[in-house]
């Protein structure tokens, strides 16, 4: 039981456990529908993206968030720009964007004296550095994004379905695609500092494309994958304490390791039903 | 019987592309209307124009003495199945159950009565049996009757189906089709669009178009061997004089293309 117990002995790694379920729960809701949209190169991209609004906010000693948020905005109209000006496809503008914003963003960190230090925490977080205010805003933008995807759950559904219909439903799938868009921003936002913003990808894609294997409705994926997130926030930081490994790191490959294992059981399950199918 | 679509000098583009150029045509209320066509000569763009999808650039596009987006929520229209994608995890009966959500709303529950239509729907598209399984474990003629039953659980007056038969098994393709020949008795205009020949001469109403509607009128007003060869561009490829004409298959307009 101690070995359970021990991780979560003191006030900062209770607060890392705290701050991780937070970003596992709002990672969890936003990334099954950017699994469901097939968005998650977007995603991956969008995480990037924001890392020249914190770089720029270390230099300039401003709230990370802030900068966070205004780089979440240059990066949605700026790829939204590039599909209506040009013929290229989606992909290729997301593709442009998330190389040019990393790039800048380490280009600014890279002006800061401790500037390996300032960009390891950036792109890889500092879970056991989550203070108690980090935690409050964190609840916020929880309770933001776990409401407004209760609002929108049936416009989001629909668009996940088909734009069309959604249209045809009276279901406005450009408000709907316009609120997935600040979810994410609120999720990444919301979690770049527990687990950063290169890790915080692994939570937005793994848990919702481990639960997308076992889940038979939306709201059930929804839960197994906020359920696969808080497990693999508890169990990355207990290995971490144990193994002496990176906190976020641990955290971020637990359910892409979990995803791999519940393929390969759903598979063999499969197989020995087919089996036992011919014979029937 | 009144047109519940009325095209007047109709152009649709899309992007820079014009995909129905200068246009007049008509739908009748209760019937079945088939809109036939080569691929690419704006059958879909149409349908899509008519729900409200797509706007018009320029002419008058009236739908149920209307713009086509103010009587959107009077129209409903079953996409071919392969242009809905099967990842999302839901059953069939909620997939039919969406169609709904125009009444429910963003919170509104399933009362009785739409749980009896989206039954009802299940009920004609031979599906209910099929009611618990998901989206990923139907054939593709199975999932077209589960979009058909969603678009007929749908409160409406126009029903669009896009190539609702193509590709279809046996099964799947009498099942819908049967269906398509009943929804006018329950007052419903149908409209859909096909690239088989008996299908356009078995409805009642018929639009021919190649980039523009060439004619539209009855079946044999408008499938005529002269209308079907400009249709299709087949020009003296071969003599159709008096025969019956037999709608080329996409092998052989891709000879002729070439």
């Amino acid at each position: 039981m101690e070995w359970f117990l021990d991780p979560f002995a003191l006030g900062f790694q209770q607060r890392a456990l705290t701050g991780g379920i937070l970003a596992g729960l709002m990672t969890a809701v936003v990334g099954t529908w950017l699994v469901l949209r097939g968005m998650s190169f977007f995603g991956d991209a969008f995480v990037h993206g924001i890392v020249p609004g914190i770089a720029a906010a270390v230099v300039l000693d401003i709230n990370p968030l802030l900068g966070a948020a205004v780089a979440a905005l240059v990066m949605v109209f700026a790829i939204e720009l590039v599909n209506r000006q040009t013929a290229l496809s989606e992909d290729t503008s997301i593709g442009l964007l998330f190389v040019g914003m990393l790039a800048l963003g380490v280009i600014i960190i890279s002006r800061v004296n401790s500037y390996s230090g300032s960009l390891t925490t950036i792109l890889f977080g500092d879970a056991l550095g989550v203070s108690a205010q980090d935690l409050f805003t964190q609840g916020i933008l929880a309770i933001i994004v776990i409401s407004v995807t209760t609002l929108f759950y049936r416009p989001l559904l629909a668009l996940s379905f088909n734009a069309d219909k959604a249209q045809l439903w009276g279901l406005n799938p450009g408000r709907a695609h316009a609120a997935l868009l600040v979810l994410i921003a609120a999720a990444v936002i919301g979690s770049f500092q527990s687990v950063g913003t290169l890790l915080v990808f692994g939570l937005l894609v793994g848990p919702p494309a481990t639960a997308a294997l076992v889940s038979r409705t939306v709201p059930r994926m929804m839960v197994t994958a906020a359920a696969i997130s808080v497990f693999s926030v508890w169990i990355g930081l207990t290995l971490s304490y144990h193994l002496n490994t990176a906190g976020s790191a641990t955290m971020a490959i637990v359910p892409v390791i979990l995803f791999f294992i519940v393929l390969t059981v759903t598979r063999l399950r499969a197989i020995q039903s087919e089996k036992v199918n011919s014979h029937a | 019987m009144p047109d519940v679509v009325i095209g007047h000098d109709v152009v649709i583009t899309r992007g820079a592309h014009v995909a129905i150029s200068a246009s007049e045509f008509t739908i009748p209320q209760g019937k079945i209307t088939a809109i036939i066509g080569p691929n690419g000569s704006g059958k879909s763009t149409l349908l899509h124009a008519i729900a409200g999808l797509l706007p018009v650039s320029s002419g008058k596009l009236t739908v149920l003495d209307n713009t086509p987006l103010i009587s959107q929520s009077q129209i409903s229209y079953v996409l071919q199945y392969t242009t809905v994608p099967t990842g999302t995890p839901l059953t069939v009966a909620e997939t039919v159950a969406m169609a709904r959500y125009p009444r429910l709303g963003l919170f509104g529950r399933l009362t009785k009565g739409d749980k009896e239509v989206v039954t009802s729907a299940m009920d004609r598209l031979k599906i209910t049996d099929l009611a618990k399984r998901h989206l990923t474990e139907l054939s593709g003629g199975q999932r077209q009757r589960v979009y058909v039953a969603q678009g007929i659980a749908q409160d409406h007056a126009i029903l669009l189906l896009d190539e609702p038969l193509t590709g279809l098994d046996l099964n799947s393709a009498k099942t819908i089709d049967a269906l398509i020949h009943e929804e006018p008795a329950r007052g419903c205009s149908v409209v859909l669009t096909t690239h088989d020949l008996e299908e356009a001469r078995a409805a009642d109403h018929v639009i021919l178009t190649a980039g523009r509607v060439m004619a539209f009128g009855k079946p044999e007003e408008v499938l005529t061997n002269e209308n079907l060869i400009n249709a299709y561009g087949l020009g003296s490829l071969h003599d159709h004089q008096g025969a019956d004409l037999m709608l080329p298959t996409e092998h052989h307009l891709d000879d002729h293309a070439h």
